[in-house]
């Protein structure tokens, strides 16, 4: 049980290591060329932007990977209740 | 309309409010070391910054928490609200600091990986004396990371104002956690009524705060409203919203700004297109409804950005009879120009 447990425990820091370890690299490439092509908003912002976006891109960095190779362009309008009404 | 991402977008008002923030955070912190130190001059150090970064964490976290439910009660607490991201942020820091503190001087001597040993150096899991509590430290500060790591507003644009709700929900997972960690950690090792006290002080204010203001909300949002035989429901008396700005009802299923401008009235949907802001908290300026968040505008009577720009938002139908301001339910496609109601000579102004 505690031989199981130990298992457990390394396979979910070092999966956890691995997972930020590629996050971190993607993050660098995606802050500094990958950004601008996915939110308008970003398009001339500054090094602190980039910087202060980092640890989540490490973090979230399949979802934006994802939508890089799909060239998303611009995060979609939300539909709330009041625009999906005012569309029937 | 577009805005370019800042790092941090600070005003005079921030500025100030930041600097006093830290300022007390530093007072904290000093006069935690230097009276632990005074009454137990045997601990050391790190032992006394640890305690400290920790409480100041869970301590800021309880503040963090009480701005939501206070802001939703009382307006005047507003301005605490949109500058509530620092606050966040920081209580990671101190939550990083702390826990790399404790994982140095507990776990980092070793040949083990230093948060596998963290996870695994006691095993009593199920003993509550004995309990790990480090590890709930551990899955409260990961928590705690992913919140401040996607506090910008780049985030809540590209989550989606829905997802990034959700994550930043989990804060309350982290608080409990938290409270298990100090429950089962400090309050183990060191009894004291004073604590012990203190800590369910926090919860208590934590969660009636947090009651009170649901009840509140609730009763705006379920308020039944009942609808006239042409489809308009009554929403207030006119004197009841001030001249350039708006009272906030729930229609359709999310709620509607009816504003008061210039002998007029308009309604709006509540939710800005750029970030989901609560447009019913800005006011008129220039003949347009200004986003309290971020400034974006949209004129009143179509929902639409003045030119060049292009978000819309849905509109409404709206009327005034006598006193009464009637608003019909079903929103007008975005951007719909809608004739506003106009008051009666001699009601143009409060
Ligand atoms: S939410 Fe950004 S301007 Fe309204």
């Amino acid at each position: 049980m505690a031989a199981m447990f130990e298992i457990l425990a390394k396979a979910f820091v070092y999966g956890l290591e691995v997972y930020a370890g590629l996050g971190f690299v993607f993050a660098l490439v995606f802050v500094w060329a990958g950004v601008q092509s996915l939110d308008s908003e970003a398009q001339g912002s500054g090094v602190g932007f980039r910087l202060l976006i980092l640890p989540g891109v490490a973090a979230f960095w399949p979802m934006l990977l994802y939508r890089w190779k799909k060239h998303v362009t611009e995060p979609l309008v939300e539909h709330n209740p009041h625009r999906q009404l005012s569309q029937q | 309309m577009s805005v370019q991402y800042a790092a941090i977008s600070w005003n005079r008002q921030k500025k100030v409010y930041d600097i006093t923030f830290l300022c007390l955070l530093v007072l904290y912190l000093g006069t935690f070391v230097g009276v632990g130190a005074w009454r137990n001059p045997r601990e050391t150090a790190e032992t006394l910054l640890i305690r400290a970064l920790g409480t100041a964490a869970f301590l800021l976290l309880n503040v963090v928490l009480c701005i939501g439910p206070l802001a939703r009660l009382d307006s005047r607490f507003l301005p605490l609200l949109y500058n509530r991201r620092h606050l966040g942020v920081t209580t990671f820091l101190l939550g990083v600091a702390h826990g790399g503190f404790a994982l140095f001087q507990f776990h980092a001597l070793g040949n083990v990986n230093p948060l596998v040993s963290l996870l695994i150096s006691n095993p009593r899991y199920g003993s509550v004396a004995d309990f790990p509590f480090q590890a709930l430290g551990f899955f409260a500060l990961i928590i705690l990371f992913l919140m401040a790591a996607t506090s910008h507003d780049f985030w809540l644009r590209n989550l989606s104002a829905p997802v990034w709700k959700r994550l930043h929900m989990m804060v309350y997972i982290a608080y409990g956690l938290l409270v298990m960690h100090i429950t089962l950690g400090a309050l183990q090792s060191e009894p004291s009524p004073i604590l012990s006290g203190s800590l369910m002080l926090a919860v208590a204010t934590v969660v009636s705060l947090h009651l009170a203001a649901t009840f509140r909300e609730k009763r705006i949002d379920c308020a039944k409203r009942k609808a006239l035989d042409d489809g308009f429901v009554e929403i207030c008396a006119i004197d009841r919203i001030p001249e350039k700005c708006a009272t906030i009802v729930s229609l359709a299923g999310e709620r509607v700004a009816v504003f008061r401008y210039d002998g007029k009235v308009s309604a709006i949907s509540n939710v800005c297109q750029h970030q989901n802001g609560p447009l019913g908290e800005g006011r008129v300026i220039d003949g347009c409804v200004t986003c309290p968040w971020h400034g974006y505008q949209y004129r009143p009577e179509s929902g639409a950005a003045p030119p060049p720009f292009k978000e819309k938002i849905p509109t409404f139908r709206v009327k005034v009879v006598g006193q009464a301001v009637l608003v019909h339910p079903l929103p007008n496609a975005p951007g719909t120009y809608v004739e506003p109601a106009a008051l009666e000579p001699g009601k143009e102004h409060t």
